[in-house]
């Protein structure tokens, strides 16, 4: 059950430009979230911004979570400001969790930007609750940008670095470094990065049996299912159940459920 | 002192003012979670069609200067599956129901309030003359909505008031020129209230794509941005009625609901900032009670339409 709850900064550092870390102080929330959820973030007082931003837990923690942004606009330009002490009200967990199977040989992580965020959560959870050890392709513009590479080599993680310009592992899309790893049925495959790339990744996937999971992004209002703003198109034949609310029924979805020639 | 919140909105009997915006709560379990939506004057559910309706494809939101712009197009789950999967939580709940109905033609709006009737659905009926989302932006032109058309409104009106024996409120557009004539024409056509404000029309363009920002490309503003506009509305329309008014546009606070009071509204309807705050309508509840003791008023009734001019 979602909680709403104000909640101490106990850091905000910027680990990369305009890429920044934020730890809060929120037990509560925190025993209740799994890697996959999100929360939706009150920024400050006043209708400015009016709502919310949804962001994804990147580790949680005994006594409360971090999560990992990038400064995009007016609302994440103002979180960047903040210092520990500040408090922030914070709604959730919200969404559904990454499912986890111990069924399957290998679990490969692909990280598009920022998409990295919900990763290390996911990673944490692979190893602890299914004793396995976690791919990933880390994908970034540029070298920069390739976030959290220690979290995954402290997992013991064979980590796969892909960078649009070439200034760091190989050069091309996460798609292309998902492929170097050769998928197949014996793989599930955890994606997060922007739509395009997420439809690449399906594609990658659906050609070489891999099972896919994809945490989408869109913009939300209430984050908690009520009022249909977040939907995706999916292949659902029901007409009136064709719409899915990232919010409700994800952010997490096979990515087969996704009508993907729409994006 | 006891102060009295309750209100009698046109034969809709509510222990205190405040109700929420169609679509904006959807029936009600989610934010359940947050505070016991029973102690709301009414919960006023998503409108209803006969069919399920899958809504327009997205995006279909997107925030604005203190407010949001959206074009949901009315997804909803249709009467029939509301009344066997949301509506049984609610009367376990105990709330008191505004069923809020969206058709194509007077007859449909009759069977929809009909339906609703015979089945114990509601308690009082919303008519949803009003939204915007429905039509095809990219031919649509002049008066698309039945709100626009005074006629219509009152011939809708009676179709509805003829079905049922439950209050009809009817729901208007600020899209008008003069909302008065929409009141007037519901009051004419029989029904025991009016819901203003529906969202104000509007649009947005990315500059750098020089794409619509919505599939639909046109959408319904709210939020407090439109908060003047609809206590002007509902000023205006209550110096012209004799029948009560629910009020609702960028409500966020009990503050902002005692201006809609004062300016003539029975009841009111918090919306879009629900998303937002999901705990903001029993915070208002709680502040009215406090408004009318910080000023010695022991029925909030009297305070309805007690602008000081
Ligand atoms: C479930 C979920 C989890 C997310 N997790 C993270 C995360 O862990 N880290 C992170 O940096 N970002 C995350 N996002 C995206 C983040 O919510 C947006 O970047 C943020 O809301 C932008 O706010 P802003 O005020 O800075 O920008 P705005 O000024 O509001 O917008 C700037 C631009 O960002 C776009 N945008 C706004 N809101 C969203 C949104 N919700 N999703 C996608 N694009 C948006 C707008 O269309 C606009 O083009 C997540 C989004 C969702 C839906
Ligand atoms: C996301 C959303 C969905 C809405 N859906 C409906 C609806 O189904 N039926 C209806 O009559 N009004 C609908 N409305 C309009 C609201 O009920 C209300 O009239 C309007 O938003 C103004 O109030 P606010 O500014 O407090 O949100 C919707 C508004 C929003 C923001
Ligand atoms: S954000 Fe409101 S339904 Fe998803």
């Amino acid at each position: 059950m979602p909680h709403l709850a104000d909640c101490r900064i106990m850091s905000n550092q910027e680990i990369a430009p305009e890429h920044y870390r934020l730890t809060l102080h929120a037990p509560q929330i925190a025993a209740e979230s799994a890697a996959g959820q999100f929360c939706m973030i009150e920024v400050r007082p006043g209708y400015a911004p009016f709502l919310r931003r949804p962001m994804s837990f990147e580790r949680i923690f005994n006594d409360g979570f971090s999560i990992l942004y990038r400064v995009q606009g007016e609302g994440t330009r103002l979180m960047a400001m903040m210092s520990s002490g500040q408090v922030l009200n914070i709604q959730g967990p919200l969404g559904k969790p990454f499912p986890l199977n111990p069924t399957y040989q290998r679990h490969i992580l692909v990280a598009g930007g920022i998409g990295i965020a919900p990763f290390p959560a996911l990673g944490d959870a692979i190893v602890r609750t299914l004793g396995k050890t976690p791919e990933i392709v880390i994908a970034a513009r540029t070298e920069r940008l390739l976030l959290c590479e220690k979290d995954f080599r402290q997992m013991g993680c064979r980590v796969h670095f892909v960078t649009d310009d070439g200034s760091a592992g190989e050069k091309g899309l996460a798609s292309d470094g998902l492929l170097r790893l050769n998928p197949g049925p014996d793989c599930v495959v955890y994606a997060c990065g922007p739509m395009p790339m997420l439809k690449a990744v399906h594609a990658v996937c659906a050609a070489r049996g891999a099972v896919c999971y994809a945490s989408l992004e869109a913009e939300m209002a209430c984050g908690d299912g009520v009022c249909l703003g977040c939907v995706v198109e999916s292949n659902v034949e029901v007409e009136y159940e064709r719409m899915v609310r990232v919010c409700k029924d994800g952010p997490i979805f096979d990515t087969r459920i996704i009508r993907w020639d729409a994006y | 002192m006891s102060i009295s919140l309750r209100v009698n909105l046109g034969g809709l009997e509510m222990k205190n003012p405040v109700t929420v915006a169609s679509g904006t709560f959807a029936y009600g379990e989610e934010y359940d979670q947050y505070f016991d939506i029973s102690q709301l004057g009414a919960v006023t559910v998503k409108s209803l069609s006969l069919r399920p309706r899958a809504g327009n494809p997205p995006p279909r939101l997107v925030e604005t200067p203190a407010g949001m712009l959206n074009a949901i197009g009315l997804q909803n789950v249709g009467i029939e599956a509301y009344l066997k999967d949301k509506l049984p939580f609610l009367r376990k709940k105990g709330c008191t129901i505004i069923g809020n109905i969206y058709g194509h033609s007077p007859e449909e709006y009759a069977q929809l309030a009909q339906r609703l009737e015979a089945e114990g659905g509601a308690d009082a009926i919303e008519a949803n003359l009003s939204c915007p989302n429905v039509h095809d932006a990219r031919t649509a032109r002049g008066c698309s909505l039945v709100a626009q058309n005074p006629e219509l409104v009152r011939q809708y009106t009676v179709a509805i008031k003829t079905a049922t024996r439950l209050p009809v409120f009817v729901k208007l557009s600020p899209n008008v020129v003069d909302i008065v004539e929409s009141a007037v024409a519901a009051q004419e056509g029989g029904a025991d209230a009016v819901s203003l404000i529906n969202t104000l029309l509007g649009m947005g363009i990315n500059p750098e794509t020089r794409r619509p920002i919505l599939s639909n490309i046109v959408g319904g503003l709210s939020g407090p941005a439109i908060r003047p506009v609809a206590v002007k509305m509902v000023w205006d329309v209550a110096k012209h009625l004799k029948i009560p008014i629910l009020g609702m546009g960028g409500i966020c606070t009990a503050s902002d609901a005692m201006q809609f009071i004062l300016a003539g509204a029975r009841a009111v309807a918090v919306g879009s900032y629900v998303f937002r705050e999901p705990t903001a309508p029993m915070k208002i509840v709680q502040g009215l009670d406090d408004y009318c003791r910080r000023h010695g008023v022991a029925d909030i009734n009297q305070l309805v339409g007690a602008m000081a001019v």
